[in-house]
């Protein structure tokens, strides 16, 4: 069972797709999420997430309006997709019957 | 230019991390406020992975515990350090802690700037009390005082019940407290309209009057107490902590309430203070000049009742330090100069162990160590052994603390306000610091510069130079310094011989004093007061062990101040007022023989002229004679005291001088008269009690002869003449005391410096001296290359010493007596007994390397 902090990071992680990183990650949690995180915390909860391994980690290409500093890239392990299934599988499971919007198509 | 959060995150976070953050917050251009709480968070998080935070720390543990091991193991060492260090910190606490409330820090009143003393200005320069009719005018007519008050000493015996209690008073105009600027805790303050003659007689107490006497009972207020008899009211209680700076002690107020026809209240009547606050804006100068002009129209209107020639101005705050001002700042120096030889000694001890872990920090090298990390190590030594010697020092002060409070002299003001303070503790943080760096550092750059290659190469190799200069020249401070205490501690003493050597003109040995009063209903008129007196001296004079018994108004150095101007009928003065003054003794006929006055001319008044009132008589001491009538005889001349409706009275004889207010005080002039021959009966007298053998063994048998006449009178200061002079000298004493204290341990600690570099430098030469002997250096030869390198240093270290007394000994100018701050006696002892002192911690080491055996010298690899 995720986090509600992870659930989030992997989601955002996912939208995003290839070369996600900190800047658009951070941009799909605020947009969608409407958590104002600290690029800190989004790293720390990807760090945390990786020692897990439900993500893995790349180093990308500097840019020069990153003043040449390098991105660290992530993308979602199979460990990882099969986790956010299991927690919603779960979160289905104890939401049958409740009529809050989670019930099973 | 990179933004600090930037810098922090690239400093303490792994790169990749580091790249992927900042470069996140640049790409977002994030700035300010926010940028700050970003990298505050990311800090946060990955602190655990901050290499160089977490090293950090852990190698401080290790180090730490490194420290902690190593200083075990040499426990003569770090016992030494700790010891040196914890008295010499205790000692600056606790004279900073007496320092800081007594003279530095502001008084608690409300703007205590503003508050100021105002006397009058004798031609002479010297100041003088005020009368009450001048304190009026000055008060009516200074434009630049928002506020002032008059206080006159009061000494009332509270009767309460069957016991009686003398108290130490003030009586006070009603603007008083409000000019100092508090207000009473409990009740209220004087009333204006209370301050005038015939209204209601009402007090104020002190806090711990009304705790002790009282019990804290809050309906005090409005109630009447007996003062000898009379009813009073008090109207209120001053808070706790409430310290009346003008009177240290002080326990219980009275209001003034003079009108301007008493008798006492006149101009020429100087026994009032004055106390003023300036107004807002009003420089002390304008106030000076301000009061000096309506002092010149006073004067002026009544040019036949002043001899004073202006007012004098004077900030509280220094009024009340100036007398303590000297000893404080001179223990101030002292005490920094100890604390100045304590961390060199720690620091040299520090040295001399280093070079015995030569070895250990080349071998830690080769080991891998790296220099940096050595420094560390070693700063964190020095930091155990600050810390340790800080926590000593903390423990010194509280216990020296009380016992210096109780040395200091009573009227010290705010006594109760010194307490081990925060300030002081910061100065202790602050010498810890001071000294972890000193002793950390200075020792690690010798270390530096020599090569590993080269310790392990040389063995145990020739002295290293450069670290023997860094230790000569801290035994060379370190005698300075112990020089210029001793001869502090030299000139006090000399100071206070010939202090205690000056002739006092009676005969403190075997002389009991003590305090008689004879107050309330029983003593209303002059006569029982009078039969009083004489029953006490008769029960005394009776008892085994008693030689003769006096009675008399005041005792001379008990501090009184109780004089009048004396006018010779042979020489009318146009104004009275420049007539000399006289300490007024009134007195018994046995009081002169009891003290072992010596009557120089004339004789002495028997017990029946004394009982006379009719033939006035009076003697006068040579001081007095010489000033009235100087070139003739004063037998037979007639003198009156008191103001002109008083009669004359006949000189019958010329007494010797006394010493009346001091023993390093110019010498005044007295006048002794029969008790019953003085215009007044005093309810306070001094009676002087000759005993055959030690006077304080007598107390006892003393105090129950006057109880068994009246149980319900006070008796009060009962000590030997010896202790009252004593206590005359008091301050001097402590300073002195306090000043022989720091010269004895800085003269300690500076030999065992030179012992130590000597001792050192012989081990470390030993293979030099072995090979000098082998060479054929006789042991003559050897004994003078040890010595004359200790008496080098010796020698500059005393010359050093001697520019530095100089400087030292005009702070100590207003403590000396009969001696000069560079009295050439003086110096030249104390470098004497030092340098002997010096040169036998030399010996010891000097024979060591006499001894040196070739063969073994070199065996010893």
């Amino acid at each position: 069972m995720l986090g509600e902090l992870e659930q989030i990071v992997l989601l955002a992680v996912l939208r995003v797709g290839d070369g996600a990183y900190g800047v658009p990650v951070h941009d799909e949690i605020v947009r969608l999420a409407r958590r104002d995180l600290t690029l800190g915390t989004v790293y720390k909860t990807l760090s945390r997430l990786e020692e897990k391994g439900l993500v893995r980690s790349f180093e990308g290409d500097p840019t020069p309006q990153r003043g040449g500093r390098r991105t660290r890239c992530f993308a979602v392990t199979t460990a990882g997709r099969k986790s956010l299934e299991s927690t919603f599988a779960t979160l289905r499971r104890m939401a049958v019957g409740l009529d809050v919007g989670l019930e099973p198509t | 230019m990179m933004p600090l959060p930037h810098r922090l995150l690239e400093r303490y976070l792994p790169s990749t991390d580091a790249d992927a953050i900042v470069g996140d917050l640049i790409e977002r251009r994030v700035t300010g406020l926010r940028l700050w709480r970003e990298a505050a968070v990311a800090l946060w998080h990955f602190r655990d992975r901050t290499p160089r935070q977490g090293d950090l720390m852990a190698t401080f543990l290790a180090d730490l515990r490194l420290a902690l091991r190593l200083l075990g193991r040499a426990p003569t060492f770090t016992a030494t350090a700790v010891l040196t260090l914890g008295v010499a910190i205790g000692a600056a606490t606790a004279i900073f802690s007496v320092a800081n409330p007594v003279i530095l820090r502001p008084l608690p009143y409300d703007r205590p700037d503003r508050v100021v003393v105002v006397w009058e200005r004798e031609r002479n320069g010297t100041r003088s009390t005020v009368g009450f009719a001048t304190v009026r005018d000055y008060i009516t007519r200074a434009s630049t005082l928002a506020s002032a008050a008059a206080l006159g000493t009061w000494q009332p015996t509270l009767l309460e019940g069957t016991e009686s209690e003398q108290l130490s008073g003030l009586r006070v105009s009603s603007a008083y407290f409000s000019t100092l600027g508090v207000r009473p805790a409990l009740g209220r303050d004087f009333r204006a309209d209370e301050d005038v003659a015939g209204a209601p007689r009402v007090l104020i107490l002190s806090h711990a009057l009304w705790q002790r006497r009282f019990g804290s009972d809050s309906s005090i207020v409005g109630r009447s107490v007996s003062i000898a008899g009379t009813p009073m009211t008090v109207v209120g209680v001053m808070p706790e902590g409430f310290d009346d700076v003008t009177t240290p002690g002080v326990q219980i107020w009275r209001i003034l309430g003079y009108a301007v026809t008493d008798p006492y209240a006149c101009r020429t009547c100087r026994h009032l203070r004055m106390v003023a606050r300036l107004r807002d804006g009003v420089t002390l100068e304008r106030a000076q000049s301000d009061l000096t002009k309506i002092h010149g129209a006073i004067v002026a209107e009544n040019p036949k009742e002043y001899a004073t020639v202006g007012a004098e101005v004077v900030p509280l705050q220094k009024e009340v330090t100036r007398q303590f001002r000297p000893a404080i700042l001179a223990l101030g120096v002292a005490v920094a100069l100890m604390l100045v030889i304590a961390i060199a000694n720690v620091a040299n001890l520090q040295l001399a162990r280093l070079v015995r872990r030569d070895e250990e920090f080349a071998i830690r090298t080769a080991l891998g160590a790296s220099s940096p990390r050595l420094s560390r190590q070693l700063l964190t030594e020095a930091l155990v052994v600050a810390v340790l010697g800080g926590l000593a020092g903390v423990g010194v002060a509280a216990l020296a603390l009380p016992a210096l409070v109780r040395q200091l002299p009573p009227e010290l003001p705010r006594l109760s306000a010194i307490h081990l303070d925060v300030e002081a503790l910061g100065l202790v943080a602050a010498v810890v610091l001071a000294l972890t760096v000193v002793v950390g550092l200075v020792p690690r750059r010798r270390q530096r510069t020599d090569s590993i290659a080269d310790h392990l190469r040389a063995g145990r190799r020739l002295a290293g130079t450069r670290q023997s200069a860094v230790r000569g020249g801290l035994v060379i401070a370190e005698l300075a310094f112990a020089l210029m205490l001793l001869v502090g501690a030299g000139l006090l003493a000399r100071s206070v011989v010939q202090l205690l050597d000056v002739d006092k003109g009676f005969d403190a040995n075997n002389l009991l004093t003590l305090q008689i009063s004879s107050v309330g209903p029983r003593y209303e008129d002059d006569a029982s007061v009078f039969q009083y007196h004489d029953r006490v001296r008769d029960a005394v004079r009776n008892l085994p062990g008693v030689v003769s018994v006096g009675v008399v108004s005041q005792l001379p150095l008990g501090g009184n101040l109780d004089n009048y101007g004396v006018v010779a009928q042979d020489k009318p003065l146009a104004n009275p007022e420049e007539a000399p003054s006289g300490d007024r003794y009134v007195a018994s006929a046995d009081y002169l023989t009891t003290m072992g006055i010596r009557v120089i001319e004339g004789r002495a008044f028997t017990e029946a002229e004394g009982r006379d009132t009719t033939n006035l008589v009076a003697l006068v001491s040579e001081a007095l004679a010489a000033r009235l009538w100087p070139g003739e005889s004063a037998i037979g001349k007639r003198i009156r005291m008191g103001g002109d409706q008083r009669p004359f009275r006949t000189v019958i004889g010329v007494t010797a001088n006394v010493r009346h207010s001091g023993l390093d005080a110019t010498v005044t002039q007295q006048f002794y008269v029969p008790e019953r021959q003085w215009f007044f009966s005093d309810n306070q007298e001094v009676l002087v009690v000759r005993t055959t053998g030690d006077a304080s063994a007598m107390v006892g048998a003393v105090r129950r002869a006057i109880r068994e006449i009246d149980p319900t009178q006070p008796i009060l200061k009962m000590a030997a003449m010896d202790d009252v002079i004593a206590a005359s000298t008091a301050q001097r004493r402590l300073a002195l005391t306090l000043f022989a204290f720091f010269a004895i341990a800085s003269i300690l600690l500076a030999v065992a410096g030179i012992y130590g570099v000597l001792a050192g430098n012989v081990a470390e030469r030993t293979r030099e001296i072995g090979l000098r002997a082998a060479l054929g250096a006789t042991p003559r030869n050897i004994l003078s290359l040890v010595v004359g390198q200790g008496a080098r240093l010796a020698v500059a270290g005393l010359a050093l010493g001697l520019f530095g007394a100089f400087a030292l000994t005009r702070s100590l100018r207003a403590l000396l007596f009969g001696v000069g701050p560079h009295d050439p006696a003086t110096l030249a002892v104390a470098t004497l007994l030092l340098l002997a002192t010096t040169l036998v911690a030399c010996l010891v080491p000097a024979m060591r390397a006499v001894r040196v055996d070739p063969s073994q010298a070199f065996r010893a690899d």
